[in-house]
């Protein structure tokens, strides 16, 4: 995929995904962790979840998981402008925050709760005018990594 | 939790349905008005009687669509009050309205709920939210989710789940006002169009158009009013909660009680009842998953033990533990804005003994949970 300044892609949200590879083909997760209570969560958070400590500590998460449930979408919602069907899966990091996104790459009869995945990155392009945006997902990993010690 | 300060006793005198369906002919405002109009011929009372008003409703249908209801009933200058909480936006109405008695404030007051919402998976965020791109918002397959994991942890199999959608509709047959009143059985609605797997199209609410009401009353005002207290159904809780920080994020877990549970041991507490003293319940069955989640974190039954009640027939009308007996969101039908109060009608029907044929015998607490998006949770018990 090409990228120019004017059409460079963007990630699909900044606070949960950042670019490291100005053609999207690379980026982290983002996350916080509370240090007293050494909880994770995804994304941009003002405080800690459990014990509203308001100095978290910005930090990358694992590009590993385990899948801890999924659903094969049959009738997707409106907008969705991927394939139909795709296989959502519920992934729990090793630090422990659970992201929801597509899995890829696997073939339906195929994915089990357990499998150990890794991070994807896709391009989706825009529907009108816009810049490509780039959305995390998860596909197959051959093996469950070391991920982040929690 | 505050405590509760007793306020004063508080009675439903009137409830009222449009029924449940598809009706494009038909404006959400007369809708509305005609389960309001239901509501106080029930009770026996004047419009002109009511001091307040709460409406329920999430899809934008215009502004004040509440003052556009009751507009033709009347002008008499009430407070109306349009109240959006997602799938307890009419809980949430209820809520209001009891406590607006319960405080002292009025002798009377007005909950009703409608919607006509759009066909298709319902979704939560707005149209170009980042969700819409990464694929997560999606009702039914978020209940998916919990439903694989559920499955999983407690060796349930589909034909557990599919029982569920086979009571609904058999109590929807027996109700005039369902959405859905043809029985299936577990091979037909395990083998219906897959939505999100495991779910299959008939183990999934439809999306519906209708209303319901409710008039409450303070009990002390009964006479005042004329209003028959042979009819007259006590509410013995309202409560009414939202998502606790917990850190979980996204969470479909087997079971996930923490959702519901503050609301119903917050309606246990106010009612100084326990879940052992419910005769039926009506819970937020959006989809067949929904159904067991909710009964497990009402109590009903110890986590994980809601399939096999209800394959033992307990939660059947016949059971110990009737649930959903005029058919649920499965059967009924979910028109968000109506359904809190469509529980509070069925409630308030079977503790009247005025439910025919769906009628189980002779209950004295009844017990309506509805869920919502943002982990909105209401419950409400009843007793005669």
């Amino acid at each position: 995929m090409t990228a120019t300044a004017a059409t460079a892609p963007v990630s699909v949200d900044p606070g949960r995904l950042r670019l490291t590879d100005p053609t999207g083909a690379a980026g982290v997760l983002l996350g916080m962790r509370c240090p007293s209570c050494d909880i994770y969560l995804f994304g941009q958070a003002l405080f800690c979840q459990s014990c509203t400590a308001a100095d978290l500590e910005p930090v990358e998460l694992s590009r590993q998981g385990t899948l801890y449930s999924y659903t094969i979408v049959r009738v997707p919602p409106a907008g969705w402008p991927g394939p139909v069907p795709y296989i959502l899966g519920e992934v729990e990091l090793p630090e422990g925050p659970h992201i929801l996104a597509e899995i890829i790459d696997c073939p339906q009869d195929q994915v089990a709760i357990g499998q150990p995945v890794e991070l994807a990155l896709q391009p989706v392009p825009a529907a009108e005018s816009g810049p490509t945006r780039i959305v995390y997902k998860w596909r197959p990993a051959p093996a469950a990594g070391p991920g982040v010690a929690p | 939790m505050n405590q509760f300060q007793p306020g004063r006793e508080v009675v439903v005198v009137g409830v009222g349905l449009h029924p449940f369906g598809r009706f494009p002919g038909k404006d959400l405002a007369s809708l509305a008005r005609d389960a309001v109009v239901a509501a106080l011929q029930d009770g026996g009372l004047p419009w002109r009687a009511i001091p307040v008003a709460y409406f329920g409703h999430v899809y934008y249908q215009g502004m004040s669509v509440g003052e556009t209801a009751l507009g033709p009933l009347g002008l008499t200058g009430i407070p109306i009050i349009n109240v959006e909480n997602a799938c307890s936006s009419g809980s949430t109405a209820f809520w209001q309205a009891y406590w607006g008695i319960a405080a002292g404030v009025y002798d009377l007051a007005l909950a009703f709920g409608a919607e006509k919402v759009p066909s298709g998976p319902v979704t939560v965020t707005a149209a170009d939210s980042p969700e819409r791109f990464i694929g997560g918002d999606h009702m039914m397959a978020g209940y998916a989710l919990r439903m694989r994991r559920y499955m999983a942890e407690t060796g349930a199999p589909p034909a557990a789940f599919a029982k569920i959608s086979v009571k609904a509709r058999q109590n929807a047959a027996l109700n005039p006002y369902a959405h859905r009143k043809q029985t299936y059985t577990v091979a037909e609605v395990l083998n219906s169009r897959p939505i999100a797997d495991p779910l299959t199209l008939y183990q999934c609410c439809p999306t519906s158009e209708g209303a319901a009401a409710a008039i409450l009353c303070a009990r002390d005002s009964l006479n005042r009013y004329g209003l028959d207290a042979a009819r007259a159904i006590r509410v013995a809780a309202a409560t009414l909660t939202s998502g606790n920080y917990n850190g979980r994020g996204s969470d479909h877990s087997a079971f996930s009680p923490y959702r519901t549970e503050p609301a119903a041991l917050a309606a246990y507490e106010m009612s100084g009842l326990g879940p052992e003293d419910i005769h039926l319940a009506q819970v937020h069955d959006a989809a067949t998953i929904g159904e067991l989640q909710q009964i497990e974190a009402l109590h009903l039954t110890p986590m994980g033990e809601a399939w096999q009640a209800t394959a033992e027939g307990r939660t059947a009308l016949t059971g110990d533990i009737p649930v959903n007996t005029d058919g649920g969101l499965l059967a009924m039908g979910h028109p968000f804005g109506a359904t809190g109060i469509r529980m509070v009608h069925e409630t308030v029907t079977q503790l009247r003994g005025e439910a025919g044929p769906r009628q189980i015998a002779n209950p004295k607490v009844g017990l309506a949970q509805c869920s919502g998006a943002g982990d909105v949770t209401t419950v409400q018990i009843f007793t005669r």
